[in-house]
């Protein structure tokens, strides 16, 4: 009999909910640190227990904590509290950040049948598209939440094509919200110039129109396999358009494990070329609605994309010259913003992190003498989930930054050189959003990029994706049953079949926990069972 | 090129605000962080008195006021840049913990045995007389008193040729020296080392900055670098070959700790 003790190969960090993958009950969870990488575990009654791999940098998730700004209230909330976070979205008093982006999903139809798309839509024979007054309703209680909301974001589904996509842009630019941010496949604007005029036009200074353009990759296979059809020339000449009507662009690129993650690179490249875009999004494949099977133990995570951006385009990044995004919780998005000078021969690039000791001023733990406010303010705007390209907010915050950095040089004439400065800027954003193997409680309470549902709710996104949200508004919109999704993950296999809209759902036919096809609430809380901790 | 010449000379260049842009506003590597690592090895108490030797700005005689509640007296040999860091303290409202002298480290304008500690930020090798200013240090402190110093380093054999001209002395390097000579100097002087610790990374990061900086500049407001006395290229061969220089090790950082018995 051995009496030698052995330790654990994992460091215990944190405490927290989650959600069962298959049920959707919720559960506690832990964050464990193993051999430098964070990974979130659970256990189900009913289904085993599940593990993800969170973030793949132990070291740059531990640093980050500092970088957590205070949340803001805001105006209203929607709901009230009564089961716990995530049953009570929302938002619930309990929610600890405001809105900085609003996302209204138009309609469930789709001009694509993409083998990734986490909001389950395509050619279908059930769905539904909102009226003009569901969107002034989304949008009203967005104002109300928000006063003076920087970004509403139109998603679907394509809302391309759904016919009032026009008036909707308008109802949001009748209303004191910012930016308008139009997220689409591109076909529409590769194939309808006077769309694309119609959105130029509406596209006004103080009022802007941009787009949020999915851009995968540039190899064939990329796009059979993520969009299940070849779109580069639609790609290309959606940027064309848009270059030529003056509206600026985000690439938005899905990144999979073993398929797109060496065009990261590339798709920088090309974005910093091309004269339409102004960003690039990369997104880890968010493993909600369809997907292609994966392994949660090794899907990508921020710190992988942020890695895989730093070995691509060497000459120009290091992972460090991401920053955490203090607005939401620093863990699920990243930012850097490049200055970038175009020649002949060459293309300078210079990431502004290395320029600003962006932690003196975001570290919001351990400073208590700041250097400046009015720096920090314009920081907080850049390193937000509401900062775009195009956006007076983004552009006048750049140009303080900048300030701040030559103030010193009293020689030197800023306004003009900072006038130039945000035309040459460029953004990069990482964000991994949750599903319902990564899905923690604690980020998701954060979380500043909402859901505004037709019923007036204001619904983080993580958990309008993960939690079943998603599922039960398609339901009542459409008044077909809607199942709640399965991650479609290789240890589920067993457990899944299709779903009439090519998702996985639980064996049964049911996600949910009885398994009867009813939904009695949203997550049912495990964890918050009403008894003693001791029963004798 | 006399000593009187080369630290006036220096003095100007920090002193000078196209200098200023390019080393950033605390003008040492490491930054807050690096001065929080400073105060913690010094073992900071309320109340007590620390003298800031070549304060720059203002930024660490703030920081260290504010965050370890220390009276502060700051000291810079620019003019300006006192005026500067009056401001800031000013600013900061901390004037009531915060003073600052126009005086050089090696005839400091402050009373013997009275200060519980003195830090010298990234300047104590640009010092032509580090001799002297070691002992100025060691008799402003009170007995038991301790000396903190971050500073470049080199190995034994020196720094390359290249980096030995005047230009790099902007760049805080040409002078600087092996551990053992900075122990040895402040031995002299009567201060024993208690600790040392080296930080890499700090000065891979300044030098980072720089280059960023002037890379941005060069982007901008290239005629006025111009104007300025600037020539981006020249400096960026220099900042290129401290690079190597850190990458092989030949340079370094290090936090150094010394106590008056």
């Amino acid at each position: 009999m051995t009496t030698a003790k052995r330790d654990r190969d994992e460091v215990f960090v944190e405490y927290t909910k989650s959600i069962c993958p298959v049920c959707k009950v919720v559960l506690d969870a832990q964050v464990n640190i193993r051999y430098d990488k964070v990974y979130l575990r659970k256990r189900c009654r009913d289904h085993g227990e599940f593990e993800a791999l969170v973030y793949g940098d132990a070291r740059a998730y531990l640093a980050s904590a500092r970088f957590n700004k205070p949340g803001t209230i805001p105006l209203t909330f929607q709901t009230e509290v009564r089961d716990g976070c995530p049953s009570d979205c929302g938002l619930c008093p309990e929610h600890k950040q405001h809105a900085c982006l609003g996302i209204i999903e138009v309609n469930t139809h789709c001009n694509l049948d993409c083998p990734i798309c986490f909001a389950d839509s395509g050619h279908q024979p059930d769905g539904y598209a909102i009226t003009l007054e569901q969107c002034e309703r989304a949008l009203d209680v967005f104002v109300e939440a928000e006063g003076e909301p920087e970004v509403v974001m139109y998603s679907g589904g394509e809302p391309t094509i759904h016919k009032h996509i026009l008036d909707f842009i308008d109802a949001a630019q009748a209303r004191p919200i910012k930016v308008v941010i139009l997220n689409t496949n591109g076909i529409r604007l590769a194939t309808d110039k006077r769309f694309v005029a119609a959105l130029a036009e509406r596209n006004r200074p103080g009022k802007p129109v941009s787009v949020y353009l999915q851009f995968d990759g540039f190899d064939e296979r990329t796009h059979r396999e993520i969009r299940g059809t070849d779109l580069r020339e639609r790609k290309r000449q959606a940027l064309d358009n848009c270059a030529e009507a003056g509206l600026t662009v985000t690439l938005v690129a899905a990144i999979e494990r073993d398929l797109n993650e060496h065009e990261v690179g590339d798709i920088v490249r090309f974005g910093i070329d091309h004269p339409a875009v102004r960003s690039v999004a990369f997104q880890p494949v968010t493993h909600s609605g369809r997907h292609v099977e994966f392994d949660p133990l090794t899907r990508l995570t921020n710190s992988d994309v942020i890695e895989l951006i730093a070995a691509q385009c060497a000459d120009w990044f290091r992972a460090d010259d991401f920053f955490p995004v203090p607005c939401c919780f620093p863990t699920c998005r990243s930012i850097t913003y490049l200055l970038v000078d175009r020649k002949e021969d060459r293309t300078d690039v210079v990431p502004i992190p290395r320029l600003i000791n962006l932690d003196e001023y975001l570290d919001y733990v351990t400073n208590r003498v700041l250097p400046d406010q009015t720096v920090r303010a314009a920081l907080e705007k850049l390193w937000s989930a509401s900062a775009f390209m195009g956006a007076d907010t983004t552009a006048r915050s750049l140009a303080t930054a900048a300030a701040e950095l030559e103030c010193a040089a009293c020689g030197i004439d800023l306004p003009q050189a900072v006038k130039e400065l945000d035309e040459r800027a460029f953004m990069i954003v990482v964000q991994d959003f949750q599903d319902p193997y990564t899905l923690n409680v604690k980020q998701l309470m954060k979380c500043c990029v909402e859901e505004i549902t037709p019923d007036g709710r204001i619904i983080p996104f993580c958990a309008y994706n993960s939690v079943g949200y998603r599922e039960q508004v398609r339901e009542q919109m459409s008044g077909v049953t809607v199942a709640d999704v399965v991650p479609n993950a290789v240890e589920l296999r067993p457990l899944v079949v299709d779903s009439p809209y090519g998702s996985k759902i639980a064996g049964n036919g049911s996600g949910d926990a009885a398994g009867n096809g009813y939904r009695p609430t949203i997550a049912p809380d495990t964890t918050n069972v009403g008894r003693p901790a001791v029963q004798r | 090129m006399t000593d009187e010449d080369i630290k006036s000379c220096c003095s100007a260049a920090y002193g000078r605000d196209a200098v200023a842009l390019v080393l950033g506003e605390s003008y040492h590597p490491g930054g807050l962080a690096m001065t929080r690592r400073l105060a913690a090895a010094l073992g900071l108490r309320s109340g007590q008195r620390v003298v800031d030797v070549a304060c720059g700005p203002g930024m660490t005689p703030c920081t260290l006021a504010a965050e370890y509640d220390v009276m502060v007296d700051g000291v810079d040999l620019g003019y300006s840049t006192v005026e500067r860091a009056r401001a800031a303290a000013e600013g900061a409202g901390l004037s009531g913990k915060v003073g600052f002298h126009l005086g050089d480290a090696e005839r400091l304008p402050l009373p013997d045995n009275t200060f519980d500690a003195l830090v010298c930020e990234c300047a104590f090798c640009t010092f032509p007389d580090k001799s002297t200013a070691a002992a100025e240090f060691a008799r402003v402190l009170r007995p038991g008193g301790q000396v903190g110093i971050t500073d470049v380093t080199v190995t034994d054999a020196g720094l390359p040729p290249e980096l030995t001209t005047l230009a790099a002395w902007v760049a805080c390097i040409a002078d600087a020296r092996p551990v053992r000579e900075y122990t040895e100097i402040l031995a002299d002087a009567g201060l024993r080392t208690t600790s040392v610790e080296a930080h890499q990374d700090a000065i891979a990061r300044m030098i980072d900055q720089i280059e960023a900086r002037l890379a941005v500049l060069r982007m901008t407001a290239a005629d006025h670098l111009t104007a300025a006395g600037i020539d981006v290229d020249a400096v960026l061969q220099y900042t290129l070959l401290a690079r190597q220089a850190v990458a092989q090790g030949l340079v370094g950082y290090a936090l150094i700790i010394a106590e008056r018995p």
